[in-house]
């Protein structure tokens, strides 16, 4: 297997990620348009089989019928292609790192669709918070899946050989460092957006203050880090400086669409701004715009999560430092990104 | 276990740490209930019993947040109600319920006090239906809007504020959202009479209210209800404007009367209609939190002033006077139908300092009125050396 041309461990990763990503803006969008109990029942939809929900009613009928059922059918196309990865992963031997996010990932996907179908079935915001943080956390495992497996993979593989044989370099710690931090960060947000998303009515003025001020600090930090990391690894000629440019374009935009959902949400913040500013036409409660900024910043933040993966491992995250300062080259030479 | 393997364990751990940070601070989610409206107790020095046995009773009358009812007395629809209120679901027809925890309640409360999450940060601060005061309508000042002046806001949103349009909803989503709104501001109106009551009690009452039918209903939900019911029939009579009318001679007169001693509107308007006349004002949701905080402040009972405070920091949003409009913006809340700035002139705005001009001001004057404040947006004022539309960002 390690020697044929195509790399399958990583193609079938791959497409677990980019169906993630899809899965990913259903969920989103179920939040948006509070869909989530379109379909009162779990595993079933309106008693029938999930899989067998007649497509018509399903592509025909309402729209939040349509994104909570598709949401559940993705769902289960992503719990199996985790199975396939996994299968793939251990069948092609990959190093323990991979075998070991191969297993979390099928844990994490189970766990997601038992988290799904309980905050359907108890009707809990609170389940639904767990669930919108546990979204983000697997779409990190499978795009560590599907870096960690390419074949020639990214980062310490583009260097010559005795660049693993030398210590660290302070900026090549501070790239790996920082990029840990960032995908702390990232979501940390991703926690922090849950909670504002799925809001609870009954929770207090006090509390959403902290809560909004929690994420605009998150977001300062992120910004922050990825400024950072821009830096650090701007003068190599590196993976990892691709990816911090890209990051630090995404997080501007980000920051752009945050704005822009609170605008499209609240209006102008008024009290921040000069009366003059104020927006002459009332602003329109469920509009497409609306959706589609709010969504985008969601998806936009889960990216900047996976983006933060990648950023990590090409900056020598998963590696051994024990290993490279001792200067033994990594044991497994299969398909992995180190090979 | 390699370092590797550590790592993951570390990760794991993240993991742990992420999941705890989403559910802080709460086990399962709690069922809605509606917040007592403790700033009033505290007032009216209620004990813990009678405010328990206020709670009570609006329960039986009012139900819950997830299943609402109500006496016939009310006149209200349960089934739109049910229609609006309750957790966010909706079924294989795409019919929603939940609709005002869905769209309102995030900044309205689930109680209707205008506490919701987002209260803090909108300015001006969401509606407190309690009170059962609402500004815009086409009645008299004293009285409710009617179930269309309802509909109208939530169709129309209100420019300027934060109070979004839900024109993109269907008409019998809006209208059980009205019929909820109704339904909060009774049952906080019902609320208010029945903590205030407990001032009138005899000793034979032994400090708890009557519980009959006489009186819950008969001398206090009742009341409120007619009230509402009277709205319908409480529109407010407009004459046409002429068909012949002279625009700029009526944009003349109404100069002329803004500027006079009759209407007055130059005091809060300001010389130059930017809104700059007197600006220290509080609506009527924010002035009794002013004069309560001085009443505090100077009383003796530091007891009862250090319960009222903490009471004030989590049931009341800091205070803030409302200024006069801007009249040279073009963005009018209440609607910028000729006839809306009729309604806000002859009736002016209940809650807010704005005065009626009825039997001030003769009906064809206001007409005048409101043809010079909808000029304002454009008018060229040589007087102030703008030889432009004098438009607001002008003061910046």
């Amino acid at each position: 297997m390690s020697t044929s041309r195509v790399n399958w461990t990583h193609l079938v990763a791959c497409l677990l990620v980019a169906v993630t990503a899809v899965l990913l803006c259903f969920g989103a969008l179920v939040t948006t348009y509070e869909a989530a109990m379109a379909v009162p029942d779990w595993p079933a939809t309106y008693g029938h089989n999930m899989f067998l929900f007649p497509m018509a009613q399903w592509l025909g009928g309402p729209w939040d019928l349509f994104l909570e059922h598709g949401h559940r059918l993705l769902g289960a196309v992503v719990g199996l292609l985790s199975l396939l990865v996994a299968g793939v992963v251990w069948r092609t031997g990959q190093r323990p790192a991979v075998r070991s996010l191969a297993v979390a990932a099928v844990l994490l996907v189970v766990v997601q669709g038992l988290l799904g179908g309980a905050r359907v079935l108890l009707d809990d915001k609170t389940i639904a918070k767990v669930h919108a943080c546990t979204g983000p956390l697997f779409f990190a495992v499978a795009i560590a899946i599907a870096t960690l497996t390419r074949r020639a993979g990214p980062g310490l593989v583009a260097q010559p050989r005795d660049a693993l044989l030398m210590p660290p370099q302070p900026r090549a710690v501070a790239a790996t460092v920082g990029a840990a931090a960032l995908v702390i960060a990232a979501y940390v947000q991703l926690v922090a957006g849950a909670q504002l998303r799925h809001l609870d009515a009954g929770i207090d003025p006090l509390t959403f203050r902290w809560l909004i001020g929690f994420h605009v600090v998150g977001a300062i930090v992120v910004a922050a880090l990825v400024g950072l990391l821009a830096w650090v690894n701007g003068g190599t000629a590196s993976v990892a400086r691709r990816w911090s440019w890209l990051l630090a374009a995404v997080v501007v935009g980000q920051i752009g669409l945050g704005c822009a959902a609170w605008v499209v949400s609240w209006g102008l913040p008024s009290g921040l701004l000069p009366e003059s500013w104020r927006l002459s036409e009332a602003i329109q409660a469920r509009s497409m715009t609306g959706a589609a900024v709010v969504t985008g910043h969601v998806v936009l933040g889960m990216l900047i999560l996976g983006g933060a993966v990648v950023l990590w491992l090409v900056s020598g995250g998963l590696r051994d430092p024990r290993t490279v300062r001792s200067g033994r080259v990594p044991a497994v030479r299969r398909e992995g990104a180190f090979a | 276990m390699s370092m590797t393997h550590s790592r993951i364990r570390r990760l794991s751990q993240l993991f742990i740490v992420g999941m705890a940070l989403a559910v802080s601070g709460c086990g399962a989610t709690p069922p809605a209930s509606f917040r007592a409206n403790l700033v009033e107790a505290t007032k009216q020095r209620l004990t813990p019993d009678q405010e328990k046995q206020v709670a009570t009773i609006l329960e039986a009358m009012f139900g819950t947040p997830d299943r609402p009812c109500v006496l016939p007395e009310t006149g209200l629809d349960v089934a739109k109600l049910r229609l609006a209120a309750g957790p966010v679901r909706s079924d294989i027809v795409g019919r929603k319920n939940g609709l005002y925890r869905e769209h309102c309640a995030h900044c309205h409360g689930i109680t209707g006090d205008g506490l919701g999450p987002t209260a803090a940060f909108l300015n001006p601060y969401p509606r407190d239906y309690r009170p059962g005061v609402f500004k815009f309508k086409s009645t008299e000042r004293a009285d409710k809007p009617t179930h269309d002046d309802l509909v109208r806001i939530l169709h129309n949103g209100i420019p300027g504020t934060s109070m979004p349009s839900f024109a993109l909803l269907s008409e019998t989503q809006v209208d059980a959202l009205a019929e909820y709104v109704k339904y909060l501001a009774m049952r906080g109106e019902t609320e208010l009479a029945l903590m205030r009551a407990f001032f009138e009690l005899d000793d034979a009452d032994q400090g708890k209210l009557p519980e009959t039918r006489e009186f819950l209903v008969g001398e206090t939900l009742a009341v409120v209800a007619d009230r509402w019911k009277a709205a319908a029939d409480a529109a407010i009579p407009v004459p046409q404007m002429p068909a012949d009318i002279d625009l700029a001679a009526s944009i003349a007169k109404g100069r002329e009367l803004f500027y006079g001693d009759k209407a007055n509107c130059v005091k809060c308007h300001g010389p130059t209609a930017l809104g700059d006349g007197q600006a220290n004002d509080y609506d009527d949701w924010n002035k009794p939190i002013v004069e309560w905080k001085k009443e505090l402040a100077g009383t003796e009972d530091r007891a009862w002033a250090s319960r009222a405070t903490g009471v004030l920091a989590g049931d009341a949003l800091t205070p803030r006077t409302i200024p006069p409009r801007n009249l040279r913006h073009g963005i009018y809340r209440g609607g910028r139908r000729p006839l809306d700035l009729y309604y806000r002139i002859h009736a002016g705005i209940n809650g807010a300092p704005m005065p009626a001009a009825k039997g001030t001001i003769a009906p064809e004057d206001i007409w005048h009125i409101v043809n010079y404040v909808r000029s304002l947006p454009y008018e060229l004022d040589g007087e102030l050396g703008v030889d432009r539309p004098m438009v607001a960002r002008d003061r910046f």
